[in-house]
This record gives structure tokens, sequence and C-alpha cells, in this order.
């Protein structure tokens, strides 16, 4: 760690936490309870079908009705100029264009065909009765693994839009000379999101200006900023995006959506009033980002003693019916690829990974991104190799980890992964879930012919933080590599920070004031974080890839050194001492021997704006500064969970008895977000794995409609988990590494690890249900 | 997600509800809690052009015993079933529905009236036969909760008929079987099994449009003593009986073999708590 000689120690300890008195007390300040004079309200009609023409769409009855202030079309002029085209430089990838407002045909039901503007919501989707759209229905595809009949896409005749390879070492061979080759098709299912606050904006068109404010709850304020303003043909710096309070994103919120577009080219047309559209849930599940929807065609090979030999996959990705703006088709089929192998010692890996169109909701970023289905691919092929060769499944895993002393490890997709604290990780669970005890328990119950219980394994590496690099992505025209961050000095000592990182609820206010604290010198309480808005913070790419605590509080950091060097220097000025010696603590000025303060930095900040009179030789007025901040690298966060689980054979339910979770975030900036961002993420793959399934029917229509078929667990079906903690500093000014995603990689194969064990079945196609289980066990 | 425009009124009596029905000419609805009916507003599935609120209705609210029977009024909220003393069967069938928030609106009358397959309160109020007691422009009649259920969300109330009470009785013995995906959600398969004067009573939700009176099953626990044997074949004809369909939360062979089960675990916890009371 770099230059912390600052002992104010806000780092590392659970403070209360900045956001929390207005959150917890009902008085945030959400998208959807923005109130501006003269809003209107926006609803969006969308196609009742998965695949068809659309003949017409006659809007007139609509737009003559009195309370009706507009209506748009695919084909309204403003509308139809602009399309998204999410570009990649990858070779086999075709590129294809989304329109805001589907024209000339619907490519998934859900998919928004029209819109309207009117005073209230009620109205809106009064009006939205009043449009008769003349729909030609085609064949849908809704399987990513079946041939269309009629392709989503013209430019992709068989719905493929991008295919890579990958190719390590010689899996020929190394399949020839395998004791044993173990090989499955395994299915994992289709999520959405589902944040607490569904997607939410409030476009402003000034009315004698060209300037565009979005107030929206995105996870990647500057992101949207810069798209639209290309989309729209505007100066950056006429276009504001502000990210108030946002009650969760999970990575739905991180893409750009036509439906964002579409409010904000709705507001030029009506400049000067504000139009809000509140996604509701029922659109949520319909078109906000799937994702997962996966299919893994796995053989893998081991030895006599149980060492993997090679790896071969051909992975499918569903990616809907159209390429994520501006991630791309490839933002699953590729981590997929690239993190397959996982936390183990893979030599010889073949993979052929392809993301394909099919006449469903587009699948985008989200939470774990592909890697809760390739941990499950791999972990459920060990559990099979151990079974045949006899082997316990946690010594197949032993026997395969990335040891400690192969760090750096170049994976086969040639990811180097920097961790390798995985044996740490897995023998923490061993012991959190005491495994001699378990099989003794096992034992036990067997002999007795009580309820059988099961224990199951999962181990991954997840890339975090990823600098310019590290990318596992689609080769996009930009790198997320770097953030942005300002830290300043307040006239009143207080300190300020503009900060390019993003919250949905995960505390960055809080993490970034910690940081900061630290690095100036200064306390807790003396540091004010601003966030989400760009007409503050310089640049920041927002909240994914678990990168906002490593890039994010990598900038605060090396701002805040950076502020502090040049608050002592002012101040060794001021009070005539040497700079080298001074020291800032809790926001008093210290030197060596000397037992008062010599002053505080209030003291000093007065002089800095207000007292240029006094202002020493040479020094400007003003104490601020910016960084940017960028790994290069990633930082790979190991993690390991264990389960047991008791079985009613009978009726297929599974009850979890125990959870543990042992996770490298590298230095913990405040244990308590830390462990909220693992068991939260816990909870969501608990709930992937058992309950959320989002189904289409064959002609493409969404079976799970409502929270009344997609279930997501609630606080009575997520056990007591247990997490425990590894720190291995990372090479981050701060040592941290990311911990946001981790938690949903283990539990689809830690389930399914289990009901193996427990029973022998296997559950190959998820999610894990007592019905499905019933039938695996006749 | 919003309701289409409809007019509201609040009547103080049930006479005054009966009449804004008729007014609305089949095209008013009773609201009592909401907690079915707002979805299906907002899904804009119904589209009334008067809701008549009920909430304000004097005396609906009641709930008392009488003798070996319980008269429960239309808006008793399935929090108080769960509170009450008198029936343990309706406590242990409420505690299954849905959360906090969702029982302390929701009400009896609305539950029977709404007539879902898979609710929990119409499949207890078949198992004892109990009476519905509505008000319509010609005055009350009193229907048996089993000619009340006439489909999946069909009952034989007129359109202008309001529930007020809801009489059943309270039994000697009984057991609360349901097998559902989530805490809370609505049962997969619910069986209630009890003993009512003597004679036993089975009834299933979850799997036909309508609760499902298990007869055969009936008979043959009626028929000697229950043992094992007796109980596993009571079961195995309760399910045999039952028709059933796939959807997207489980297969018909599932429900059917988990109707079974849970028809043998109700029986067992109905039998195991005679004996309890036995000694
Ligand atoms: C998230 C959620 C989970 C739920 N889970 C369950 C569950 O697990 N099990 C379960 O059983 N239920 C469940 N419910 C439904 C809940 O129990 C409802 O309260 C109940 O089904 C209807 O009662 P209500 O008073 O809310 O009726 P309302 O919604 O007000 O009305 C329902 C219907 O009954 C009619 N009606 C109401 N009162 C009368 C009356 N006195 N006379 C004639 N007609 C009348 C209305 O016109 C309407 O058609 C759930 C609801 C929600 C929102």
């Amino acid at each position: 760690m770099t230059g912390s000689d600052s002992t104010s120690g806000s780092v590392g300890r659970t403070v209360a936490r900045k956001e929390d008195w207005r959150l917890v007390t009902g008085r945030g300040n959400y998208v959807s309870d923005l109130e501006l004079p003269r809003m209107r309200h926006v609803a969006f009609l969308r196609s009742p079908y998965g695949h068809a023409r659309i003949q017409n769409v006659d809007a007139s009855a609509a737009d003559a009705a009195p309370w009706v202030d507009a209506v748009f079309t695919g084909l309204t002029p403003a509308i139809a100029a602009v399309e998204l085209r999410a570009l990649s430089a990858l070779p086999s990838y075709i590129e294809t264009a989304q329109p805001i407002l589907a024209r000339d045909k619907a490519r998934f039901a859900g998919e928004p065909v029209a819109a309207v503007v009117a005073a209230d919501r009620y109205r809106a989707e009064d009006a939205l009765e009043l449009i008769d759209v003349d729909y030609d229905p085609l064949p849908a595809t809704v399987t990513a693994w079946e041939k269309p009949e009629v392709p989503v896409h013209d430019g992709a005749p068989d719905n493929v839009l991008l295919e890579r390879a990958f190719e390590a070492g010689d899996v020929d061979e190394a399949f020839a000379t395998s004791a044993v080759v173990v090989e499955r098709e395994l299915i994992t299912n289709r999520h959405a999101g589902n944040p607490m606050e569904c997607r939410a904006g409030v476009a402003l068109w000034a009315k004698g200006e060209n300037k565009l404010t979005l107030w929206s709850g995105t996870q990647v304020p500057h992101l949207v900023r810069n798209m639209l303003a290309e989309l729209l043909g505007l100066p950056e710096s006429n276009v504001r995006v502000i990210a108030p309070d946002v009650g969760g994103g999970f990575g739905t919120k991180a893409v750009l959506y036509p439906e964002d577009v579409a409010l904000c080219i709705m507001a030029r047309e009506l400049r000067g009033v504000p139009l809000k559209w509140v996604e509701d849930r029922a659109e949520h599940l319909q078109a906000a980002a799937h994702a997962r929807d996966h299919r893994y065609l796995m053989k893998v090979g081991f030895s006599a003693q149980g060492k993997i030999t090679a790896v071969q996959a051909d992975v499918t990705c569903n990616i809907g019916a159209y390429s994520v703006y501006p991630w791309t088709a490839g933002i699953e089929p590729l981590m997929a690829g690239g993190l397959l192998t996982g936390p183990y010692m893979v030599d010889n890996y073949r993979c052929v990974t392809r993301g394909v169109t099919t006449n469903t909701a587009y699948a985008g970023p989200y939470r774990g991104v592909a890697r809760p289905a390739t941990v499950f691919a791999m972990e459920t092929m060990l559990n099979l190799g151990a079974a045949e060769l006899g082997l316990s499944d946690l010594d197949i895993r032993r026997l395969n980890l990335i040891p400690e002393d192969a760090i750096p490890y170049r994976m086969p997709s040639r990811l180097v992964d920097d961790s390798g604290w995985y044996g740490r990780a897995l023998e923490g669970c061993v012991e959190a879930i005491d495994y001699d005890g378990f099989l003794v328990e096992q034992k036990r119950r067997a002999e007795h012919g009580e309820e059988p219980i099961g224990i199951g394994f999962a181990c991954y590496n997840e890339l975090t933080g990823l600098g310019r690099a590290a990318a596992a992505g689609p080769r996009m025209p930009f790198r997320t590599g770097h953030d942005a961050c300002t830290v300043k000095v307040e006239a009143d000592g207080s300190v300020t920070v503009m900060s390019g990182v993003t919250s949905q609820g995960q505390g960055l206010e809080t993490t970034m004031a910690q940081v900061v604290a630290d690095a100036v010198g200064v306390t807790y309480d003396a540091v004010n974080v601003r966030i989400g808005d760009t007409n503050e913070a310089l640049w920041g790419f927002g909240a994914f890839s678990s990168r906002q605590a490593v890039i994010g509080g990598g900038a605060a950091h090396t701002s805040g050194v950076a502020l502090r060097e040049q608050i002592l220097e002012l101040a060794a000025a001021v009070y005539e001492v040497s700079a080298s010696e001074l020291r800032l603590v809790d926001g008093r000025f210290l030197m060596p021997g000397v037992e008062q303060p010599l002053g505080t930095l209030a003291d000093v900040a007065r002089i800095a704006y207000m007292e240029s009179n006094r202002l020493p030789e040479g020094f400007e007025p003003g104490l601020q500064v910016t960084r940017f901040y960028d790994p290069v690298r990633g930082a790979f966060s190991a993690g390991a969970q264990a389960a047991v689980i008791e079985i009613d054979t009978v009726s297929g339910e599974l009850t979890i008895l125990k959870w543990v979770c042992v996770e490298d975030a590298g230095r913990v900036i405040n244990p308590q977000i830390v462990d909220g961002q693992i068991a939260g993420s816990i909870a969501q793959g608990i709930g992937g794995a058992m309950y959320e399934h989002l189904v289409y029917d064959e002609s493409g229509n969404l079976s799970t409609g409502t929270l009344l078929d997609y279930l997501m667990p609630t606080s009575a079906e997520i056990p007591e988990l247990s997490i425990g903690h590894l720190s291995k500093p990372a090479d981050n000014p701060l040592g941290v590494r990311g911990v946001g995603e981790g938690g949903t990689l283990g539990p689809n194969a830690v389930l399914a690890g289990a009901l193996h064990n427990a029973l022998g079945v296997e559950l190959t196609r998820l999610p894990i249900t007592p019905a499905r289980l019933w039938e695996a066990l006749r | 997600m919003k309701a289409a425009s409809f007019d509201y009124v609040r009547p103080e009596s049930v006479a005054g509800a009966v009449r804004c029905l008729v007014d609305a000419e089949g095209d008013g609805k009773i609201i009592a809690g909401g907690q079915s009916l707002a979805p299906v507003l907002a899904m804009r599935l119904a589209r009334p052009r008067i809701l008549v609120d009920v909430n304000r209705i004097p005396g609906l609210g009641a709930l008392r015993r009488d003798g070996d029977s319980l008269r429960i009024g239309a808006m008793v909220r399935h929090h108080d079933l769960l509170e009450q003393r008198h029936s343990p069967l309706l406590a242990e069938a409420a505690r299954w529905i849905g959360h906090a928030a969702i029982r302390s609106r929701g009400t009896t009358g609305g539950s029977i009236a709404h007539a879902d397959p898979s609710a929990e309160l119409p499949v207890v109020a078949a198992a004892l036969d109990a009476t519905i007691h509505a008000v319509g422009p010609d005055g009350g009649r009193s229907i048996p909760a089993v000619d009340l259920f006439e489909g999946a969300l069909e009952t034989s109330l007129d359109e202008n008929e309001m529930i007020v009470e809801i009489e059943m009785p309270i039994p000697t013995a009984w057991g609360f079987a349901e097998l559902s995906r989530r805490h809370g959600d609505f049962g997969l398969v619910t069986v209630v099994a009890a003993e009512v004067e003597g004679s036993w009573r089975v009834c299933i939700g979850g799997l036909a449009a309508v609760p499902f009176r298990a007869r055969e099953c009936e008979w043959v626990l009626d028929c000697g003593p229950a043992g094992e044997d007796r109980i596993r074949q009571a079961a195995r004809a309760a399910a045999a009986a039952i028709e059933t369909s796939s959807d997207l939360h489980a297969t018909a062979d599932y429900r059917r073999a988990m109707a079974e089960e849970f028809t043998r675990r109700a029986i067992e916890q109905a039998v195991a708590a005679t004996r309890a009371g036995a000694h």
C-alpha cells in the first residue's frame, strides 16, 4: 500500500452508513419519487407476439383523445432516426440494429411498439388501448439450440450473432490418455434482475436550449451521457444524467434501453415538459434484460488419480432478440468461455462459445454474468468424475485447485489469476461446516433409514475490477478500466468527494468516505460524498463487474493522498515547518515532539479560500485534486461455498440445514457492507437455483409474467449464512478485491452437488424444484 | 398495470351494498380486502364500472362461537382467523395464507367469493361442509360450500349477492397438510382431514378447479379404525379419484403423487391428535 501514514483508521471498520438515515426512514430520493412542474407520464405499448411483422400501427384514435399529449410509434421520424447498434471488434460478430420502437417487426413479446404521453399513467394506459397494431405473426424461436424457421435478424440466417473458440494444449491427446472421460449436457435457467425499484426515468429537454437532463435509475450515468450525446447529436456537456437513490440494479440497470432513449426523444419533441416513465413489474419481467439461458455440452477427462486432463465445452447462450446495448451479444458467451475452467489447473482446453439470438427478451449483464452457469457446469463435472473414480467431492477439488505457488497462473483462456487462495477458501468451508461431523451424521441417518442429507461444494474465481489489460469482454469500442475522483477541501475544512461510482444500495457513499477519510487524514464524519451526477464527477463507468471498490476506490484513494500532500505543503508554509514532518490526523496538523496540534484543516482551508492575503508565496487559492485510477489488470477473488441439505424423498422438497461461504475480499473496507454483498448475492444465487425461472411458450409468450409465477426467494427461503473472510491484499492501492457478485456463483453448483452427494441423482437442468427432483428419483 | 377507471361507493349497510350492486346493473364489484381484486384490476382483467367497498359496513367483522359451530363474518381478516382459539384448524389454515400484510387485509368472505382453487379457506370450507350466508335483492339464503364452488374463480353467487357470514362446524379432530413452492405461496396441494360428528371429511385443494371432496377416501376411513394401512388405502383412493393437469410448477403426475402423500399426512395428523386427545 502506498503512502498511508494517516491513522484515523476509517477503513476496515463498520461505520454508520452515510445513506442509511434517509434510506431506512423512507426519505430516500428515488427517480420514482421525483415530481416536477408540468410533468407528464409515459406508457409503452408492447408487442403481444414473440415474433410478428408489423403491417400497420394506427394511432389516430389515441392521438385524437383529448387527454393524450402525444403518441409516438416506430414510424415517428424522430424515433425512426435513431437505432442502437452494439459494437464489437470480434471477427465473427454480426452487428444488428435495435430500433427505439419496433418498426417493421417485433422480435420479442414485450418489445415496445408505441408510446403515449398523458397527464398520468392511468390515462396513458387508457390511451394504449386505443392504438391498433396490425400484426402478422411469424414462427418464433425461443430455444437457442434449435434451428430457426424464420431468423430473428436478416443478417444472421442461423441466428448466431457471434462465436468464439478457445484452444489450449492438446485436448484430443489428453482425452485419449485419460482414465475417465465424462460427458454431459447441462442447461441453466433464465433470470431477470428484479431489483426492488424497476427501471425509471424522467427526461427534461430545456425549453430554450439544446440541453437534456435525464434522471435515471441507471448504474452507469457517465456512460449513458456519452451514449445519449452521440445518439441524439448533442455536445456531451449539454447532457446531464442524474442517478439519485437507486433501488437495486444487479446489472439490469447497466444497459441503455430503447425505453430510455425513447423518453429523451419524446422530451425533445415536448420541450420544457418533463416526461416520466416508471417501469412496472410486468414490464420488467417481459422487457428488461434477462440472463443465463445457456446450454453446456461438457466433456472432461481425469487421470486415474483424479487430475483434470482436459476440458472441452460447447457453450450456447441465448442472447435474446437483440445484442444488448452497449455490451453486445458477447457479454455472456465470452465470460462463459473465458472463466469456465474456474479456479482449477487446466492445461488442455477447447471451448466454442456462441451467442444466439431468439425471440425472447435480450440478455444483458446480471450479477455474476454467466459464471453461476459455468461454475455449475464445471463443478457438476468434477462431482461426476469423482464418483467414477471413487473419490470424494472434496478430494477431487483439493487435487485440482490452483495452488498458491502457481500464482500468477495463466488460465487456458489466457486470463491471469493473481489469487491462488482457493485451497484456503475451501478448507475454511470444510471447517466451518464441520465436514467430519457431517460424515458421521450422514452415515447415522443412512443406517437408521432417516431422511438423507448431502453436502455440496463450489469453488470459484471471480474476476473483479478489470483494468484496461484484463478485459474478458467482447472488444467494444471503449475500455472500462478507469474511473476518476475529485476530492476537495471546502472553505470550512470539510472534505467533499465527487466520485464516478454509483450506488444501487451497496453503500458507496460510505465506502468512498472511509477511503478518502484515511487518505486525506480527516474523520469519517468530515467527509461528504456526492455521486451519481455527471455534472459533478469528472468521469466514472459506474457499477458492474465488481469494479467499484477496486477502481472507484482506487481513484478516491489516489486523489485523497494527492490532496493530503497539497494540504500539507500549504500548511507547512503557513506554519513555517517542514512539510515532510508535518502530519494531518483527524483534521489536525501534528508535528513530532509537539503536543498541541499546530492548527486544524479548517484554519488552513479558510486561508486557501477566504484569506488570500495570508496565502504564502507561490500558493494558489483552493485545495482540490482530481485523479484517474486504472488497475491495468484485474483482481481475482477466491471463493468457496458449501451447504448441507436434507431431502424429503417423498415430496422432493429440500431443506438447507447449513450454508457456509469463505471469500477473499482482499482488504475489507467495511465488514458489514462486504458481508451484506456476500449474503445478498448468495440469496440471489439460491433464488436462481431453486425458484426463479423465466419460461417462454413455443410462440414466444412469457408464461411467467408476474411474481405469482416468477418466484423470488423471500427471507423464509434463505438459511442462516456463515460467512468467513480471507484477506490476501490485491495489487492495487487499497489492496481490495471485488465482492459484489461472487456469492451468486456458488448456489447452483452447491445445491446440485449436495443432491448428488445425498442420493446420487443428477439434476442437469436448472432450476432444482421439488417436482424435478421427484421425477429424477422415480 | 393501472386499473381502468371506475366509480367508487362505500355503503354503510348490507342492504345498501346490495342496492349499489343492483344499480350497477351487472357492472359492479365488491371490494373487501382487495388482495385478490386489486391485482386483477391493475392488469385490467376485470373492469367494473363501480367498486362497492364493504369495509365500513358494521357487524361483518364479528367472529363468534355458536355451540359446535363458528360464525365468521365476511370481513373477518385472515389475521383474525389465525389469532382466534375456537377452531385450531382455521388458525392453522390461515397461517398458510400469504404474508402478514396480506393476512391483515384479506378477508374470509373475499377468499371464499374469489374461489381460487389453490386457496386455503375454500378447502377448509368444503371439508367442513360450511354454510355460506349471502344476501341479495330478494333477501338472504344459505348455500352449502360444495354448491358454492362451481369452477376456478367461479361461484354460484348471483352478481348482486354478497356473502355476509360463513358458518363452519368445529371439528373434533383435524389435520392440515400443504405443499407450496415458497413460504406463503398458494398451495400446490392443500389437504384438510377432519372428523366432524364422528365421520371423516377429506378435502383436497390445488389440483382440481374446485376443492375436491375425496368421498371414497372418507368412506374408507369411516369403515374402521384408522391404522396405517387404512390411512394409506384412503390416501390412495383420494389421489386416484382426482382429475388434474400439468402447469408451470408441477406435472399432473407429481401433483397426484403429492395429493396422495399430503392426504396421508393430513389424516395421520388428525389421527395422532385424536389419540393424544384420548389419553
Ligand atoms: C402476494 C399475495 C399472496 C397471497 N397468497 C395467498 C395464499 O397463499 N393463499 C390464499 O388463500 N390467498 C392468498 N392471497 C389472496 C388473499 O388471501 C386474498 O385476501 C383473498 O383471496 C381475497 O380476499 P380479499 O378480502 O382480499 O378480497 P378482494 O380482493 O377484495 O375480493 C376478491 C373477490 O371476492 C369478491 N368479494 C369480496 N368480498 C365479498 C363478499 N363479502 N361477498 C361477495 N363477494 C365478495 C370481490 O368482488 C372479488 O371478486 C394472496 C394475495 C397476495 C396479494
